[in-house]
């Protein structure tokens, strides 16, 4: 296709306007994307010969990641902190929680604030408030209330460790998760709703016939920024439980951050990042290509 | 209007240089209240022999968090000017790193040096055979038992002959007080702490006591270190040592602050830090009287013999890359000082390397560092080589598995072997 002299002109224009957005981007998301690439292909570390003298190692690192057992755990267990924390957990309790909210009943406002509140605690703090909670001893909150009861206590996040994670994960989405699906929501026409009233439709059939289908790109957009931000959740799952007892709560970046930043294999650790960014990449392009939404 | 300018910036850069008494600031790196009160006094004495502003960072705790941030702003090269490093383990590796400034012919000329024991002299001795490091204080480790507790049962406290003693005493403890009998810190969550304040107690009285051969390569095959392996996993299925507390995010907390100052668990490897730290004045679950009611034994020989474990603790360096070079070098000579050593063991407790903390009163004061610090001399070490901070991580590694019981003892060495050999480098292992 021959460009005429406007058409040149305009694409420049436009070209220029996308700049200040551009080249932040290339700075502070393409080129350290592109440099783990590089650092995957190393055995750069951050103590010993090698961080004095890094030297290539071709896929060396990515054969012995897909060879190490803790890595295949860590994606396991990513995969039922994303599938429970974020799909089920976030959006089914925000999706409800916006259906909620759209009924003028007292209290709802109040409601709505406190679904909102664990967003406004910082992830690293909420993650020693719910230690302070879950703890195992006769001093943690959810203890004293298990004596009050004449309950034994019970050391949560040692006994039932990934629940308890993806529990505290729920907790915190599931306002960003309202909010989105509540802007989703308010997009139907009340119009469609009074018509099915009109032609006889119960609840049952205006919620899975109506709701569902003008929601789903809302829905599916949400399943989309959810999954991938929960694949990179750190500082929360650092705080409660630093991906232990034994690995069991080792998301595949808190073994990435272990790897890199305590066992200093930057390398290493590099492989591991350059592997979670390619599930990230495959997730969401299939979510965009397989339903076809507008991102 | 130029005049008033230039007026006003003449008025900001007095102002600025008013601001700092010095010209120069040098930066320390300090971790944990305790290490910081402990060096506060030494920063004081810095800033007035050397004219120098100096500004202690409060780097994180615990170890493993102040090794991760101090590695990565070395890396990027803007370190702190001084800054201890708290494992030995990790000393030779940050030599091959080009962290660490060489100091072995200012010690060599400061005559307070030939009062340090020969033992903390041969650990701040690198593979290359200069020295990087400030030997100030030193980790001397035993086994700690509740004294207590053990007469109270009628069982021996006798010194443990050997590794097989040591385990019929731990399976005594359990039978008769139902206490867990015997703590080797272990797993990944505790850092460093699972090779210096655990394996490193077994390997070196094993068949092959040392992992380094004369050619700096690690020898991880021998039987020592398999044999070392099995005595964890028979504490871990007897059930004679806390499995789950290890897998938590601070593993030390339960077993050292509480099982043991409740009497739930009879006997740990610890320093001599715990007498005033972890259960001593500094403690925040202190144990009445500790000095008596909690002996020490010396690390029992797989077969026979006594070792005591003596380590470098948290021994002071001087940044390489530092712009102050020459003024981070005296004020590290100021932090083997006699007036540090004593104030650092009495925060902490660690021993002071310099024989001439006998002929003086406040040292003397510490009645529970007094006869550690005499014995000092007689320490054992292992010898350290690059990459040690390496195999620091598959033991912990190893130790992990043996703690989920995933392994056993050929695996648990095969865990530590590989994760040296994927690391390292073939040419790095024998």
């Amino acid at each position: 296709m021959v460009l005429d002299a406007f058409q040149k002109r305009r694409e420049r224009q436009m070209l220029t306007l996308l700049l200040p957005a551009l080249i932040p981007l290339a700075i502070l998301t393409i080129y350290p994307a592109l440099y783990a690439v590089y650092l995957s292909m190393t055995n750069e570390a951050l103590t010993g010969v090698a961080a004095a003298k890094p030297r290539f190692v071709g896929a060396a690192n990515y054969f012995r990641l897909f060879s190490d057992g803790r890595f295949w755990n860590s994606l396991f267990v990513t995969f039922v902190f994303v599938v429970g924390s974020a799909i089920i957990g976030q959006f089914v309790l925000g999706f409800i929680s916006a259906v909620a909210l759209r009924r003028k009943v007292y209290g709802s406002s109040v409601f709505g604030a406190a679904i909102l509140l664990p967003n406004a605690a910082p992830e690293v703090v909420a993650g020693f408030m719910w230690i302070s909670m879950l703890a195992g001893g006769d001093h943690a909150t959810l203890s004293k209330i298990m004596i009050a009861l004449g309950l034994p206590w019970v050391d949560w996040l040692n006994t039932f460790p990934l629940f308890m994670v993806t529990m505290v994960n729920t907790w915190r989405g599931i306002g960003t998760a309202m909010i989105l699906l509540t802007a989703g929501l308010s997009a139907v026409p009340s119009e469609v709703y009074e018509a099915a009233r009109m032609d006889g439709a119960n609840p049952r059939q205006m919620f899975l016939r109506i709701t569902l289908p003008l929601m789903a790109p809302t829905i599916f957009l949400y399943m989309l920024i959810s999954t991938v931000s929960t694949i990179s959740v750190f500082g929360m799952v650092y705080a409660l439980t630093r991906g232990g007892p034994g690995n069991r709560t080792e998301v595949i970046s808190v073994y990435i951050y272990n790897q890199s930043f305590t066992a200093f294999q930057l390398g290493y650790g590099a492989a591991g990042a350059v592997v979670a960014l390619l599930v990230s990449l495959v997730l969401g392009i299939t979510y965009v290509r397989s339903l076809k939404v507008n991102v | 209007m130029n005049r008033f300018i230039a007026g006003g910036l003449v008025a900001i850069a007095v102002s600025l240089l008013a601001g700092t008494a010095n010209a120069e600031t040098l930066r320390v790196a300090l971790h944990g209240q305790a290490g910081i009160d402990a060096f506060t006094p030494t920063a004081e004495r810095i800033e007035k022999a050397l004219g120098v502003d100096v500004e202690i960072v409060e780097y994180p705790a615990p170890d493993k968090d102040y090794m991760t941030k101090l590695l990565t702003e070395l890396a990027a090269g803007n370190g702190p000017d001084l800054f201890s490093i708290p494992s030995a383990a990790d000393v030779a590796d940050m030599v091959a790193a080009g962290y660490l400034a060489p100091v072995g012919a200012e010690l060599a000329a400061w005559p307070p040096y030939a009062d340090f024991v020969d033992v903390a002299k041969q650990l701040a001795v690198s593979p290359d055979g200069e020295t990087y490091v400030m030997p100030y204080i030193l980790g001397i480790q035993q086994i700690y038992f509740r004294r207590d507790l053990l007469d109270k049962a009628g069982i021996s406290t006798e010194q443990p002959k050997n590794w097989a003693d040591l385990l019929a005493r731990a399976k005594e403890i359990k039978e008769k007080t139902g206490a867990y009998g015997l703590l080797f810190p272990a797993g990944t969550s505790w850092g460093g702490g699972a090779f210096d304040e655990g394996f490193s107690h077994l390997i070196i009285g094993s068949s092959t006591p040392q992992l380094v051969g004369d050619d700096g390569k690690f020898d991880l095959s021998g039987k020592g270190v398999l044999d070392v392996f099995q005595f964890y996993k028979d504490l871990i299925d007897n059930d004679l040592m806390p499995v789950e507390p290890l897998l938590g995010p601070e593993p030390w907390v339960i077993p050292k602050y509480e099982m043991f100052p409740k009497g739930e668990l009879a006997a740990t490897t610890c320093g001599s830090w715990c007498y005033i730290f972890d259960w001593g004045r500094e403690s925040k679950n202190p144990i009445p009287d500790v000095t008596n009611v909690v002996g020490t034994w010396a690390d029992p020989g797989q077969e026979s013999g006594e070792f005591v474990l003596a380590g470098l603790g948290a021994a002071w360096a001087v940044n390489a890359k530092t712009a102050n070079l020459d003024i981070a070098k005296k004020a590290l000579l100021e932090t083997g000082s006699v007036d540090n050593q004593i104030e650092t063991a009495s925060r902490i407790g660690n021993i002071p390397s310099s024989n001439a903390v006998q002929a003086d009163p406040r040292f003397q004061a510490l009645t529970e560092l007094v006869p550690i610090q005499a014995a000092a001399n007689h320490g054992t070490y292992l010898k350290q080589a690059t990459g040690m901070s390496v195999v620091s991580e598959g033991v912990a590694r190893a130790t992990e598995a043996l703690l989920r019981k995933e392994t056993d003892a050929a695996g648990a060495q095969q865990i530590l072997i590989d994760h040296v050999r994927q690391t390292l480098g073939d040419e790095a292992i024998k």
